[in-house]
């Protein structure tokens, strides 16, 4: 699966992105961005995670031509991100998107059809597709102020697709919504993959881009920490193992401590974490030194904590264990 | 000729959102004042009721045309950005300037409607008054049309970089200060000092003399207008409209919507 995507032509490419934001009024300047690059392939459900704050929608603004790269260079299917015409193969949802909500699901579509360059023959026949594919043609005639978060979300989706485009980019598009609505977003963009688009996500949420993305880049402090394929990623984490003991000697305990153990004391018991490897020296010492087993679970790490490590904060990583 | 199309849909969209949000709805209270000055003229023997009327008429128009590009004008863009609508939209192959005009004739195009739907209502009263109705009062409507489309082009500009608290300062100032520059050069041309005299003259050149555009006295009391009195304030007109939409224009491309 690796070789093929790897072949598979570039549609997105960064290098080297910086973006300062001016503070206030004065000449003091922030750096979100500081020097990022990757690419997304065709055809790849791409993941662009990273917490708040990290420079994802900052990075998806500058990708958009809703703001300006202070150094650096984006290309969209070869197209520098400050021209628009290109902008005929791009389709976008922002977060929490907002819409002109005097308008119908029906009317906003045309809308953004007619200035997509959409020809006037096709449009309906376009629009009438869309609001099926997005199950929200019982809605198509109302106004958009009656509409749940749910449904702004898919709506949301149909105009970027009003266009046929070839590459979508998807700011949070789980965000706000409930487990149905988020398992509605999830299935429409698998469709879209399905359907031979590139799709580009904005997330913070790990579970989706398990389960959706090929590729991930993750972003942390304006900096790409990794750039690879998903499942990679997540199979870098450690497997650990929990071994729950009674009368383990003090002694031994702390000498499993010094080699990277985590302790836990449960009543009169003792678990010890380690790595799995780890697992059948550290239980044979324990047996050696007259302690009983009570039991012993393996498992792999969460995904916040793999998260957590790959981005170089591994108190934070233990916490969330 | 794409380029025409998005503007022209982007046009059509901001009248459909002027009339959906009601804002033609001002019209009543100019029907409601129009018809009371009327009724309140026909219970006085008065000499000049049609005068008045016209008068009051004639200042109505130009006093809501003005409030509405203003207050409507100078949330043209800010709110889109605010409300981020702005986002999806700049993500279709369209220039942010075919935005900023599109936006603009919209605004225009529903000013205009409302123009002339209270030109009618004027002329339909004038008729019933038995007022006299000239080319005077058509050429001092043209011209009330273009003083909007220069106030609808200078809160446009300051919509593009500013809230909307400040730009309908700016915007009511330039408005005001736009019909005094006259009196203010005139006052300044009596003044001992040269350098007065030069400043008074300056802003009167650089900021818009709205008083150009105002043939209400003409109108009202049958006075003779001469082709130039029309064609010159429309090409100032359309020329300020045309630097300030370009200014307009400079900013929003170079903006980051953060």
């Amino acid at each position: 699966m690796s070789a093929s995507r790897g072949s598979r032509a570039e549609v997105v490419r960064v290098e080297g992105l910086v973006k300062d934001f001016r503070v206030g009024l004065g000449v003091r300047r922030k750096r979100v961005l500081d020097g990022i690059s990757f690419t997304v392939r065709e055809g790849e459900i791409f993941g662009f995670v990273g917490p708040n704050g990290a420079g994802k929608t900052t990075t998806l603004k500058i990708l958009m031509g809703l703001i300006f790269a202070t150094e650096g260079r984006a290309a969209i299917v070869g197209h520098d991100v400050r021209e628009t015409e290109f902008r005929e193969h791009v389709g976008f949802l922002p977060e929490n998107p907002y819409f002109y909500d005097y308008l119908t699901g029906r009317e906003i579509l045309r809308f953004y059809a007619r200035l997509s360059g959409v020809s006037r023959g096709l449009i309906g026949k376009r629009v009438d597709t869309l609001l099926e594919w997005v199950g929200l043609v019982h809605a198509a005639d109302s106004r958009l102020r009656t509409y749940s978060k749910g449904m702004l979300q898919r709506i949301g989706i149909a105009q970027a697709l009003v266009h046929d485009p070839q590459v979508v980019f998807l700011d949070e598009p789980m965000s706000g919504l409930d487990p149905i609505g988020r398992k509605e977003i999830r299935d429409l963009i698998l469709r879209l993959r399905e359907e031979g688009k590139t799709v580009f996500m904005n997330t913070h949420i790990l579970t989706d881009v398990e389960m959706l993305c090929d590729r991930v880049a993750i972003i942390v402090k304006g900096k790409i920490r990794y750039e690879g394929i998903t499942q990679q990623f997540l199979g870098a984490g450690r497997r650990e193992t929990d071994i729950l003991f009674v009368n383990l000697p003090a002694e031994l305990a702390g000498r499993f401590e010094e080699r990277g153990a985590l302790l836990r004391g449960v009543g009169d018991r003792l678990e010890v974490r380690v790595a799995e490897k780890e697992a059948s020296g550290v239980l044979r010492e324990a047996l050696d030194a007259g302690a009983e087993v009570v039991t012993v679970t393996p498992h792999r790490a969460s995904l916040e904590t793999i998260f957590l490590s790959a981005v170089g904060l591994p108190q934070a990583a233990e916490d969330a264990r | 000729m794409r380029s025409l199309v998005r503007i022209a849909t982007l046009a059509a969209n901001t009248v459909r959102e002027a009339v959906r949000n009601r804002v033609l709805y001002t019209l009543v209270f100019f029907a409601v004042l129009l018809i009371g000055t009327g009724v309140l003229l026909s219970t006085l023997s008065y000499v000049e009721q049609e005068r008045i009327l016209q008068d009051v008429g004639l200042a109505a128009i130009r006093i809501f045309g003005a409030a509405i590009a203003i207050f409507v004008g100078i949330g043209l863009i800010h709110n889109e950005v605010d409300r981020r609508t702005i986002y999806t939209i700049l993500s279709k192959p369209l220039s942010r300037t075919e935005f900023l005009l599109g936006k603009y004739f919209g605004l225009l195009a529903t000013l205009l409607l409302q123009l002339t739907i209270m030109g009618a209502a004027f002329a339909t009263c004038s008729l019933l008054m038995g007022a006299p109705l000239t080319v005077a009062h058509g050429a001092a409507l043209v011209l009330a049309a273009m003083e909007i489309a220069l106030l609808v082009a200078l809160a446009t500009l300051f919509s593009v970089f500013t809230t909307p608290t400040l730009a309908s300062l700016f915007t009511v100032g330039l408005y005001l200060i736009g019909h005094l520059t006259r009196n203010l050069r005139d006052l300044g041309q009596h003044s001992q000092v040269a350098a007065i005299r030069a400043i008074t003259a300056l802003l009167h050149r650089v900021l818009p003399d709205l008083e150009s555009f105002n043939l209400s006295i003409q109108a009202v009391h049958s006075l003779p207008v001469a082709a130039s009195d029309v064609w010159l304030p429309l090409v100032y007109g359309t020329g300020y409209v045309v630097l300030v939409l370009y200014a307009a224009s400079l900013i929003f491309e170079r903006r980051d919507f953060r």
